[in-house]
């Protein structure tokens, strides 16, 4: 668990002072407040300002999608006062580079995104209708998660972390990444996920060579079969039992919600037998797909998006959209709330 | 000790070998040499003078019959192609498979099925040759060809990219840690000895890396590098003259290619681009899971990407050209096959608007402008309607492949059966339809709809 029940407890503290008077649209006056007196080009994180002229950027001045695109900046002073004059109702920047930003032209590499956003989690603990501080902290733990196997199983560095307002943004700068197509992406995509239900049968590949072995994946406790079982793992214990998911039916979901237990002591082997093997696999295919539906996965493929700007604000719901710089415990109601939320009480 | 050019005509001793022999003036002259050893193999069935290659050229089209026979030909005996496996045909069998690869490269199109069928044999020969060595040679030889395709003793990840997004390997099947690939059986228990609690890990290490890892990575290396190599050679072919024996043994191999598939499979077609240009009515029951969720209606959320980018260019092309991506590279328009836009006004548009109404909302009552992108995924640029005139102002689009599906518009994709052998709706639908031909269970629709059809077969034949 990333967070203890001490601060989930601080959270819902913070949620009895803010709920009522955050997450709601931001007025013209307090955009005005934030980019004119908040805002500042110092907390634009080093990633984004590095090459920026590279970058195409979006605004959206009316709070009906980013129309004004193709934009371009020299450097953070012409950002700057272009946030100021023009207090945007949302900013975005491009995760692709190009020699001819202004027409998108001539494209020269992309960031590999995760997009994570807490209002559309397929399981998630909370009735809210929009995010709140569980289905947000829940989308956290989430991208934790995806880090470390991004980290400790595929070896990719330079990943940034971001607030994006209602959920999480992993932005990878790694080099070798970063001028792959959409089919690269989408492979690792579906490793760091859990996409993919793991193979069952090991051994050689050729027909003929040797015996081979099935095992399931709770069986293997290294490589694509942990992370998958891990990615599990966290689905069914956060099941409430509303949940309608392909593949698992009615009683099946009420059948793996009785005997989730078992899986706090990682007893796979029991549980699979008190589902039985024929609903085990029924079950293990839904939860593949829930793992893809946890990440909007056509941001990931996508080598031309735009996402919010790290320091922008998200007007919606007024939070700042912010880099997580200690991503263990990172609380957006301690650091990306603007200050004129504070001033609305 | 057998060549390493046995399992990797690409290595330098394989070009060496080319070299030093490879003559393309003698390309189907009779070789005595490789007669012999054809002959002389132990398990070779001879009764038959057809299956003896006489030559290198002989020799490169009997490689692609092979992998076509095994994998269609229930009734097929290795024996007829044992040579295939035989350590002495080295030299003939590398000199063979660089003239295939200059034959396919020169002529024919990189995507073509001639090229896939190539890397694809080539693939398999591999497998089925190091099946059939003693297992402590062929423990050496993949070790031996690994270190000269991989050069260090840590693989990350990242330097078979190619491979991973080329889906010749997938990330899910490697042990991956810290970017590494795990293949050395001493970093295996080193890195992961404490995980195993009832199993022992040496054991583990057998079982899920052992050699049969390394024979993976080995094999599809080997394949990609074929593929680069076939397109190392078109790049430099524009500069100089083919020559004749090349012309001559590409067209034999599509030619024997071409015979193999369609007898083997009504689905591949008679092949050839007649053969395939085929238009018939829509079989709905013919369409995949996708397809036919999108025509009752999506939801908002999906809508504007499954009308205007799936189902559009879905519609269209199985309408008029299901055989495109048999025929890749082919510059086609819609009105190549229906002259006076009558198909599309009249069947491609009426349903894809159908569709776009059962939406939740209706897609036109607030985006009517998708209309328009619906015209210009046609082709027909950006305008309300569809006219000759304004052809070609932008592209026809292909349907997107299940994999792009699957991550744009998740809600879609309810997987069947079928669905498992393809990668695109517009194969499946190719599919389903054949099958349901062979099956003659819509027969009598199929037929009727081909003869109510009328104008679509004049439009083709103008």
């Amino acid at each position: 668990m990333i967070l203890g029940i001490s601060s989930k407890n601080s959270y819902t503290y913070l949620w009895h002072i803010y709920g009522d008077i955050i997450f709601k649209t931001a007025t013209l006056e307090e955009r005005r407040r934030y980019y004119r007196e908040e805002w500042s080009e110092k907390d634009l994180p080093k990633f984004i300002t590095d090459e920026l002229r590279m970058r195409e950027f979006g605004f959206d001045h009316l709070g009906h999608g980013p129309n004004d695109r193709y934009k371009v900046f020299k450097g953070k002073d012409s950002l700057r006062r272009f946030l100021r004059y023009k207090t945007p109702f949302a900013a975005y920047i491009s995760v692709a580079f190009y020699n001819n930003p202004r027409r998108r032209g001539d494209w020269l590499k992309s960031e590999y995104v995760f997009d994570v956003d807490a209002k559309d989690l397929p399981i998630r603990s909370c009735d809210c209708d929009g995010v709140c501080e569980i289905c947000l902290s829940e989308a956290l733990e989430i991208v934790n998660n995806m880090i470390d196997t991004l980290e400790g199983d595929l070896g990719i560095k330079k990943i940034h972390l971001i607030y994006s307002g209602r959920g999480y943004h992993i932005r990878i700068l790694d080099d070798e990444i970063m001028d792959s197509d959409s089919e690269l992406r989408s492979e690792i995509l579906k490793y760091v996920a859990g996409a993919e239900v793991p193979k069952l049968k090991y051994g050689n590949i050729s027909e003929g060579s040797g015996s081979s072995y099935n095992f399931e994946h709770f069986s293997i406790p290294i490589a694509y079969p942990k992370v998958f079982t891990k990615r599990i793992k966290y689905n069914i214990q956060h099941l409430k039992g509303n949940e309608e998911i392909d593949d698992i039916n009615k009683n099946l979901l009420k059948d793996i919600i009785k005997n989730r237990d078992l899986l706090d002591d990682d007893q796979w082997g029991i549980f699979r037998s008190k589902i039985g093997p024929r609903r085990y696999k029924n079950m293990v295919t839904g939860m593949a797909r829930v793992n893809l539906a946890t990440i909007d996965a056509k941001v990931s493929i996508d080598l031309k998006r735009i996402l919010r700007l790290p320091t922008s604000l998200h007007s919606k719901v007024s939070m700042k959209c912010v880099e997580v710089k200690d991503r263990e415990w990172f609380d957006p109601f301690k650091s990306a709330v603007p200050k004129f939320v504070e001033e609305r009480k | 000790m057998v060549l390493l050019s046995f399992i990797n005509p690409l290595s330098e001793e394989g070009q060496e070998i080319v070299k030093e022999k490879g003559d393309l003036e003698s390309v189907f002259s009779s070789n005595d040499e490789l007669i012999y050893i054809v002959t002389h193999d132990k398990r070779q069935n001879i009764d038959d003078d057809s299956l003896i290659p006489e030559s290198y050229g002989d020799l490169a089209i009997k490689r692609i019959q092979w992998y076509i026979e095994r994998k269609n030909n229930k009734d097929f005996n290795n024996d007829d192609y044992s040579y295939l496996f035989n350590e002495e045909i080295t030299e003939a069998d590398v000199i063979s498979f660089h003239l295939i690869s200059q034959a396919i490269a020169t002529k024919l199109n990189p995507n073509s099925r001639e090229a896939r069928f190539f890397v694809e044999s080539q693939g398999k020969i591999i497998e089925e040759r190091l099946v059939k060595l003693p297992e402590q040679e062929r423990k050496e030889i993949v070790n031996r060809i690994l270190n000269q395709l991989i050069f260090q003793e840590n693989i990350n990840w990242k330097f078979l990219k190619e491979l991973v997004a080329s889906k010749k390997i997938s990330l899910t099947d490697l042990v991956l840690d810290e970017g590494n690939i795990i293949l050395d059986k001493e970093d295996f228990i080193n890195r992961f000895g404490d995980k195993f609690k009832d199993r022992a890990p040496d054991r583990m290490y057998e079982i899920i890396i052992g050699d049969s890892i390394k024979e993976l990575i080995l094999t599809k290396m080997i394949m990609q590098n074929t593929e680069n190599y076939l397109q190392k050679i078109r790049e430099m072919s524009s500069k100089i003259e083919v020559h004749p024996a090349i012309s001559e043994l590409s067209e034999k191999i599509a030619q024997s290619i071409s015979e193999l598939t369609s007898k083997y499979s009504g689905f591949y077609g008679v092949g050839g681009s007649e053969g395939s240009m085929k238009i018939g009515k829509l079989i709905k029951e013919a369409f995949p899971p996708c397809i036919a969720t999108t025509v009752e209606g999506v939801s908002s959320g999906g809508r504007n990407d499954a009308i205007v980018l799936l189902l559009t260019s879905f519609v269209s092309y199985a309408r008029l050209y299901p055989a495109i991506f048999r025929n890749e590279g082919v510059d086609v328009k819609v009105s190549d096959i229906d002259p006076n836009l009558t198909i599309t006004l009249n069947e491609i548009l009426p349903l894809i608007y159908e569709a776009a109404d059962n939406c939740s909302p209706p897609l036109f009552d607030d985006q009517p402008q998708e209309k328009i992108n619906i015209t210009s995924k046609l082709g027909f640029g950006m305008y309300e309607n569809p006219e000759l005139d304004h052809e070609g102002e932008t592209t026809w689009y292909t349907p997107m492949s299940c994999e792009k599906i699957k991550m744009h518009l998740p809600q879609l994709c309810r997987p069947d059966k079928l669905c498992a052998k393809i990668g695109n709706p517009l194969s499946y639908y190719s599919r389903a339809k054949w099958l349901m031909e062979k099956e003659g269970k819509s027969a009598n629709s199929i037929n009727s709809n081909n003869n109510s059809n009328g104008d679509s077969k004049n439009n083709n034949n103008q």
